[in-house]
């Protein structure tokens, strides 16, 4: 039994309810960020976090502490269930998670938690080495655990880690943007991506503005994994549902979307950053979204499949107790490939219109319509013959992307593992596996500033 | 506290930094939210631990600890050192002077949210999405939040401090749907309610029961409103929608961490350069916005900044004229003026960076009435419900709740998903009035998100309405 999991089963016994659970959150972490090629801002991070879940009478009371002796634990229970004993009884609180055996994943890999900070520092200036351009972005490293355990009979735990290099060359008037992400550190290059991202700034001199309009694009798998991953937290969750505020409300066995378009969640995938067990200690499934351009399904937790009945189960989709209020989101997602062998490939097919490399500060401008704005940033070009042709300053484009989706070229046959991650909070690396696309709409409604910094 | 900042300064010295600084922060936080009448949210989080910034040949390490002992905090100033070291040396990294102090700040509260029992909370919430309630709204919600943190900083400059901020806030919110649309208000604000550095007396005077009515109809009214017209008009921009506008706009460009393009990979760059000082016309003469971090109730309020400056108050534009930057006391060196002040971390896990603190849009004149009263056809927007702005903070395209039509100095019918959009400079050039006192309001945000890892802010923003010409609503295609 791993250190973290005595640490829940130890929580676990200092709390008193109908039902209780005890979740130890662990991080080992370091990140060097750097901008014009020097680290500026490293960050080493070790913390354990319990967090005890007491249930009376349907009544949920939650608090978290990162003090770990008896003393804090019991403090800690205590809290819990004055929290639970402050509301209501809920009747139709759907209990906690019965045990169940979570399927085997992948994405512990031992030589990325081994990572020293000196070898983190290292690996980020390899990054920086690679580049002829200033180099803005980040090499980061970690190991998490999540413990979990339950008096329903849950008890279980997993290691996993994660490495991510982001590489933005820039100078002024000109950037390019690249990333590496996975759970082992042998799948990431730090120079690798640092060399992308030159050979990309070194396209976008001499930007020029577009005409606002509706234009073919091709997304690379940077611009498309955001898109989605924003379209996705209001349309894919089930309580956006439930609630008749998300695209996907009345939509549900409706082909909306290309029939090229198929998507899914899927922690288990080994490609992605695998998971075996949400926030509920629910095992994780696979969950088809969209198939064939139909909408197949949302992600569900236990409180969102109680309240739907219907035969609802929870598909392995709670997030932390932060998150709560968002209901459960699909933090795996997974695009099926295409059959183009490169972006490049989707430009040919385009002829006329733009390529995307990366957007920037998305905002969901209206859930129900699928409504997203933002700025498209490092590596944003005109496709002009099938080719990719003179570079443009940032668009502003505001999307509907129900429209996007509704007519594709084509998507590349190798999806690429993007990161999602922004490191907010406790360390939780999540990613998205997605192809580049090629779209017949992409609605441009504005530009911005150039490339560079 | 202060004898554990003490150990990890003198360990990080004796592994060779050249500065050293340590926070040690314990801060406990609790959310009570509901939403359609059910309990969704009881947290109560309490996190403590040390973290210990270093100088080492030129390069920053930073590294931290849980533990509140010795042993943590020798553990997090040799990982940070060992860090420094394994980096390369910066380019000459200075920091700007800092007087030697001890000092201490406290927020002044009438009413301990902490000692406000759960089950009133729950109460007020329940009460208020009570309120809400109306044929067409599907979804009401409603929260409030308490935070305590007491910090101590010690510095290998001499500079010891000792700060406890308490702050508080709530808020609610109303969806409606039909056929296929659906709207949402809310109040004090979108996104979480409003925020404030009290007690819960600040939550108690929101009235977010005796407001929840009008906001319930609001929302479902909206189902009925025409959308809002596109075209080039002029707008009159609620108080809160203000805030917003100059955090985006004004706060973030004018970070200068940003200038100098150290956010350049995530959040972004900024259109400043350091030699616009004193000569970029940033917008009309009405543009007067002031960075101050000593301002009763504001979240950016403290005694000393994460690297010990004391707090103050300075001009960041001055009649539309660019008169000031955000720093730290590295930032500061480098632009060759000033001591830093606006330097906050994330917590005791966290490396500080150039944050705003309370950064205000000073009034005018008059009031909403007389804004409006000089607009022969335009919009009134009010209350946030998008934003979005580019990598250097010159495109914007922000979206509001609710929006009302303006004829020969009227409002008229209510209008429904308004976006609008513009270019800094160029938007606050078109800047020709600003409510007076007595419409200011302080808005408290957070949920202000920069660097890697992610960091939360919360921050401040004083406003009044203000009235913009020639500003493009919505967008023609």
């Amino acid at each position: 039994m791993s250190e973290r999991l005595e640490l829940a089963k130890r929580a676990l016994r200092a709390a008193e309810g109908d039902e209780t659970l005890a979740l130890v959150h662990h991080e080992r972490s370091g990140m060097a960020r750097f901008a014009s090629s020097e680290v500026h801002q490293p960050t080493l991070i070790e913390n354990d976090v319990v967090e005890i879940q007491v249930v009376r009478d349907g009544r949920l009371g939650v608090a978290s502490s990162n003090r770990t002796d008896d003393e804090g634990l019991k403090t800690l229970a205590a809290r819990a269930a004055e929290a639970a004993d402050s509301a209501p009884p809920d009747g139709d609180f759907p209990g906690l998670a019965p045990p169940a055996d979570p399927p085997a994943v992948e994405g512990f890999d031992e030589e990325t938690a081994a990572l020293t900070p000196e070898e983190q520092a290292r690996l980020a200036q390899a990054a920086i080495d690679a580049s002829e351009l200033d180099l803005y972005g980040f090499f980061t490293s970690g190991v998490v655990e999540l413990a979990l355990a339950t008096s329903t009979g849950i008890a279980d735990s997993q290691a996993m880690t994660d490495v991510a290099v982001l590489a933005l060359a820039a100078v002024d008037g000109a950037s390019g943007y690249a990333e590496r992400t996975g759970w082992k550190l042998g799948d990431v290059d730090p120079a690798a991506a640092s060399v992308e991202a030159v050979e990309k700034a070194k396209l976008t001199r001499g930007a020029v503005e577009l005409e606002p309009g509706s234009y073919p694009a091709v997304l690379e798998p940077p611009a498309f994994a955001e898109l989605l991953a924003y379209f996705s937290y209001d349309a894919f969750g089930a309580l956006g549902l439930i609630e008749e505020r998300s695209y996907a409300a009345d939509k549900l066995g409706k082909q909306v979307f290309d029939e090229r378009f198929s998507l899914a969640d899927d922690a288990l995938d080994a490609h992605g950053l695998p998971k075996s067990f949400d926030f509920e200690g629910t095992p994780k499934q696979r969950v088809p979204l969209v198939e064939d351009g139909v909408l197949a399904g949302v992600v569900w937790d236990r409180a969102t499949a109680a309240r739907a009945g219907d035969g609802h189960r929870s598909t392995g989709h709670a997030p932390p107790s932060s998150l709560r209020h968002w209901g459960p989101l699909p933090f795996a997602l997974s695009v099926a490939p295409g059959d183009a062998g490169s972006a490049e490939e989707l430009a040919e097919r385009v002829g006329d219109g733009i390529y995307v490399t990366r957007l920037h500060y998305l905002s969901i401008v209206d859930p129900r319509e699928g409504i997203i704005t933002g700025m498209t940033r490092d590596g944003t070009f005109r496709i002009r013959g099938g080719k990719i042709a003179d570079p443009l300053v940032n668009l502003r484009f505001t999307v509907r992307v129900p429209e996007l989706l509704a007519e594709l070229h084509g998507l590349t046959r190798e999806p690429m593992l993007v990161n999602q991650s922004a490191y907010y909070d406790d360390r939780y690396a999540t990613a998205l596996l997605s192809p580049a696309v090629a779209t017949a709409r992409f609605d441009v409604t504005g530009v911005g500033s150039g490339p560079g910094v | 506290m202060r004898e554990l900042c003490e150990h990890a300064v003198a360990a990080a010295l004796g592994a060779g930094a050249s500065y050293a600084d340590a926070r040690v922060v314990i801060r406990r936080s609790q959310v009570v939210g509901t939403r359609n009448q059910r309990v969704e949210r009881l947290d109560d989080t309490e996190t403590e631990g040390i973290g210990v910034r270093v100088l080492v040949g030129g390069a920053w390490g930073f590294a931290c600890d849980r533990r509140l002992d010795n042993a943590g905090a020798q553990a997090a100033a040799e990982k940070a050192c060992a860090f420094a070291k394994a980096a390369r040396g910066g380019s000459g990294r200075k920091l700007a002077p800092i007087e030697p102090a001890r000092g201490e700040f406290r927020t002044a509260f009438e009413r301990d949210s902490f000692a406000v029992p759960v089950a009133d909370k729950v109460d007020l919430c329940l009460r208020a999405e009570q309120a809400l309630q109306h044929d067409d709204v599907k979804v009401t919600s409603a929260s409030v939040r308490a935070q305590r943190e007491h910090k101590v900083f010690v510095s290998s400059e001499g500079v010891s401090t000792e700060q406890e901020v308490v702050e508080c806030g709530g808020g609610i919110d109303a969806m409606a749907a039909r056929d296929g649309i659906t709207q949402i208000r809310s109040y004090p604000s979108a996104h979480g309610g409003s925020s404030s550095q009290a007690g819960w007396e600040f939550v108690d005077a929101l009235g977010l029961e005796r407001e929840a009515p009008r906001v319930g109809e609001q929302a479902a009214a909206l189902l009925r409103a025409d959308p809002c017209p596109s075209g080039i008009t002029t707008v009159v921009i609620d108080d809160e929608q203000v805030a917003l506008q100059v955090h985006e706009s004004v706060g973030h460009p004018t970070e200068l961490d940003r200038v100098y393009g150290t956010e350049a990979a995530y959040a972004g760059t900024s259109f400043l350069k350091p030699e616009d000082i004193g000569s970029l016309r940033y917008g009309s003469e009405h543009m007067n916005v002031t960075a101050d971090s000593t301002t009763a109730g504001g979240l950016g309020t403290f005694g000393f900044d994460d690297e010990g400056v004391p707090a103050g108050r300075q001009p960041v534009v001055r009649e539309g004229i660019l008169s000031g930057f955000l720093t730290s006391r590295e930032t500061a060196a480098r632009i060759g003026s000033g001591s830093g002040g606006s330097m906050r971390a994330d917590n005791w896990s966290r490396m500080p960076l150039v944050r705003m603190t309370n950064l205000h849009l000073e009034p005018g004149e008059g009031s909403l009435e007389e804004l409006i009263g000089g607009v022969d056809q335009g919009v009134f927007l009010q209350t946030n419900k998008s934003w979005s702005i580019d990598d250097k903070r010159l495109n914007f395209q922000f979206g509001t709740q609710i929006a009302w039509e303006i004829r020969d100095g009227k409002l008229g019918r209510m209008l429904r998903d308004a976006t609008y959009t513009g270019q800094t400079p160029v938007f606050w050039g078109s800047l020709d009035g600003v409510a007076g006192p007595e419409t200011w309001e302080l808005h408290g945000l957070t949920n202000c998100g920069k660097g890697q890892p992610g960091q939360h802010a919360h921050v401040s923003h004083g406003a009044s309405p203000a009235r913009f010409r020639n500003v493009q609503v919505g967008f023609d295609q």
